[in-house]
């Protein structure tokens, strides 16, 4: 025994081995005190020739040639979201351009942030579908969490969410969204029967809600009177993954 | 009066180092842009974008920003050794360079003068290069101490026990070079690399001295504080480490010294190991050229081997130096010797 081995700490260890590796040992056709070795060895040579280094190296290599995933916003590309996305709300009118909010309050009522108000007055000039519509209707967009409960509560399809998710801001005056820039512009609800489908539903930014989403999109940086939009080019459109 | 011969030597030397010091200035400008980038594409992203084309005016945006910012020093440092401390270190930094050749002579062709591309060739070259580097350690241990901050105190006294391990493994592992080439002038180190050995392999140091460059190069990465081993300003657990109290110049003074000692250690790199501006196999000679990509490479090797690699831990780096590297660089000497015999 004492000649196989190196020194009697390594002996301690492969006596405590024997028992452990005995099947092991009658199993494979290599001595077990071999593989031990051979494993010490391989492992010297790895150490001598930089072996782990030289992979760790190779993977980075393999990366840094690799195409980026880095979506290159606002500048050339945008992500467009799918149709079920909950973005910045719309006010919807129906086929004859008619508001369809009736100002019942239950948007305001069950809205968990109670960031909806609404003011409701009486109007029979043929503005809303009834003679009641909304003074004031103003969606604090800071509070709002866009859960889509209001979307869910509508009694006629009036506040439906949108796909417009860049909501920020230089100043606080666009933080809560009125009546005109959420009517704005004129767009029905397509999927209610009988109401015309328009091309400009679902957010302001000219996307129609009969687009499919979940696309990165070209894009554009706009700079004007208006402020920073990014407009989306629908023609060059690929999955991002 | 000097004759006209001597004057034109002494403007030529002048012209020399103020072109050494410009390029040495703006260096490090490229330098973070690449680094940078190499750091964005090993991660699958892309690096700078938005300041010029692929963002290749970041640096100078950065710059214009480090220039402007509010230059502070903390109430209770040593205001005079914290001012200093920046200068110290980027002094030998610059010194250094003072006895690295780049070239051989080159004629200009249009005053027919021939022209050495060093600033001087001293018979001492590589001693001093050591000594000088070794002086910059003292800016670094300065700006800790003199912050008044435990985080610059703790990787300023890292820094010098790193130092003191890796320097002398470092200087060791040139002393098998310096036995091959029977020389301490680079110019000559250079010169003994030229040719090749049995006809196809070029006669490089690194093809008799493997060990002597592996420890060279494993030495040289501590030495720079770079990853694995910058442990004086390690971010995890030292927030900045020496330079944490530092802002605007001053740090970027700091910054500057750190770029040029990676350009220092490539550069060493390639005259003691690689053949200096000697071509590669049967490739035209070229002035200048080869040397200069040589030097990118193992520039780029660095930035390669900083985002491959994790922090090793200050004990595992104690253990390296002294364990590993110092007996391996005396065994090094020895194996030299013993073939020189
Ligand atoms: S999305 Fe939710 S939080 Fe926002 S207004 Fe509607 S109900 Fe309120
Ligand atoms: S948006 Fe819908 S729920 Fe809200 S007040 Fe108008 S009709 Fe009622």
């Amino acid at each position: 025994m004492g000649k196989l081995h190196l020194n009697t700490l390594t002996g301690n260890r492969q006596t405590f081995f024997v028992a452990a590796n005995l099947s092991a040992f009658f199993k494979s056709p290599m001595n077990w005190q071999t593989t031990d070795r051979m494993q010490n060895m391989t492992n010297i040579l790895k150490k001598i020739f930089f072996i782990d280094f030289i992979k760790g190296l190779s993977l980075t290599l393999g990366y840094e040639v690799s195409k980026s995933v880095t979506m290159r916003y606002p500048d050339e590309e945008k992500w467009l979201p799918y149709q079920r996305f909950r973005g910045l709300h719309t006010l919807n009118r129906d086929a004859q351009g008619r508001e369809l909010c009736v100002a019942c309050e239950l948007c305001a009522k069950t809205c968990p942030t109670k960031c909806i108000t609404v003011v409701p007055m009486e109007d029979d000039t043929g503005i809303g579908i009834s003679d009641r519509i909304a003074k004031v209707y103003e969606i604090n967009l800071v509070r709002c969490m866009f859960c889509g409960l209001c979307e869910d509560a509508c009694p006629t399809t009036a506040i439906r969410m949108g796909r417009d998710y860049e909501l920020a801001c230089f100043s606080l005056d666009c933080a809560a969204a009125d009546k005109k820039r959420l009517l704005a512009p004129a767009h029905p609800f397509p999927f209610q029967e009988g109401i015309q489908k328009s091309p400009l539903l679902g957010g302001d930014k000219g996307v129609g809600q009969e687009f499919e989403g979940g696309y990165v999109v070209g894009a554009r940086l706009e700079r004007n009177k208006q402020g920073i939009s990014i407009k989306p080019d629908l023609t060059r459109k690929k999955r991002w993954w | 009066m000097p004759d006209i011969n001597t004057l034109i030597e002494v403007a030529l030397i002048i012209v020399k180092v103020i072109v050494v010091s410009l390029i040495l200035f703006t260096l490090p400008i490229p330098l973070t842009w690449i680094e940078r980038k190499v750091a964005g594409h090993i991660q699958v992203r892309l690096g700078p974008f938005r300041v010029g084309p692929h963002g290749i005016l970041q640096p100078v945006a950065d710059m214009i920003k480090l220039m402007f910012k509010e230059d502070i020093a903390p109430d209770k440092a040593d205001k005079w050794l914290f001012k200093f401390a920046p200068l110290f270190a980027m002094v030998p930094a610059f010194a250094v360079y003072a006895a690295i050749p780049f070239g051989d002579k080159i004629t200009i062709p249009i005053i027919n003068k021939e022209v050495t591309l060093y600033i001087s060739d001293m018979n001492v070259g590589i001693l001093y290069i050591l000594a000088v580097g070794g002086i910059s350690v003292y800016g670094i241990i300065l700006g800790g101490w003199a912050s008044n901050s435990k985080y610059a105190l703790l990787g300023g006294i890292r820094s010098s026990a790193q130092m003191i391990s890796y320097e002398i493994a470092l200087t060791f592992s040139c002393i098998g070079v310096v036995m091959t080439s029977n020389s301490l002038s680079l110019l000559d180190i250079v010169k003994l690399q030229s040719g090749t050995i049995l006809g196809f392999i070029p006669h490089w140091n690194i093809i008799c001295q493997p060990i002597g460059f592996a420890i060279f190069f494993i030495a040289a990465l501590a030495e720079i504080n770079r990853i694995p081993f910058d442990l004086p300003e390690d971010e995890g657990s030292l927030a900045a480490g020496y330079h944490v109290e530092y802002s605007a110049m001053k740090f970027s003074f700091f910054m500057l010294t750190e770029y040029l000692a990676m350009v220092t250690a490539s550069v060493l790199t390639v005259i003691l190991f690689f053949g200096g501006w000697n071509a590669p196999l049967f490739m035209p000679e070229i002035p200048i050229f080869w040397f200069v990509a040589k030097v990118g490479f193992f520039i780029y090797l660095f930035m390669w081997i900083r985002f491959t690699l994790p922090r090793y831990r200050y004990d595992q780096l104690m253990t390296i130096g002294w364990k590993i590297l110092l007996p391996l660089s005396l065994l090094n000497i020895l194996l030299t010797g013993l073939f020189l015999l």
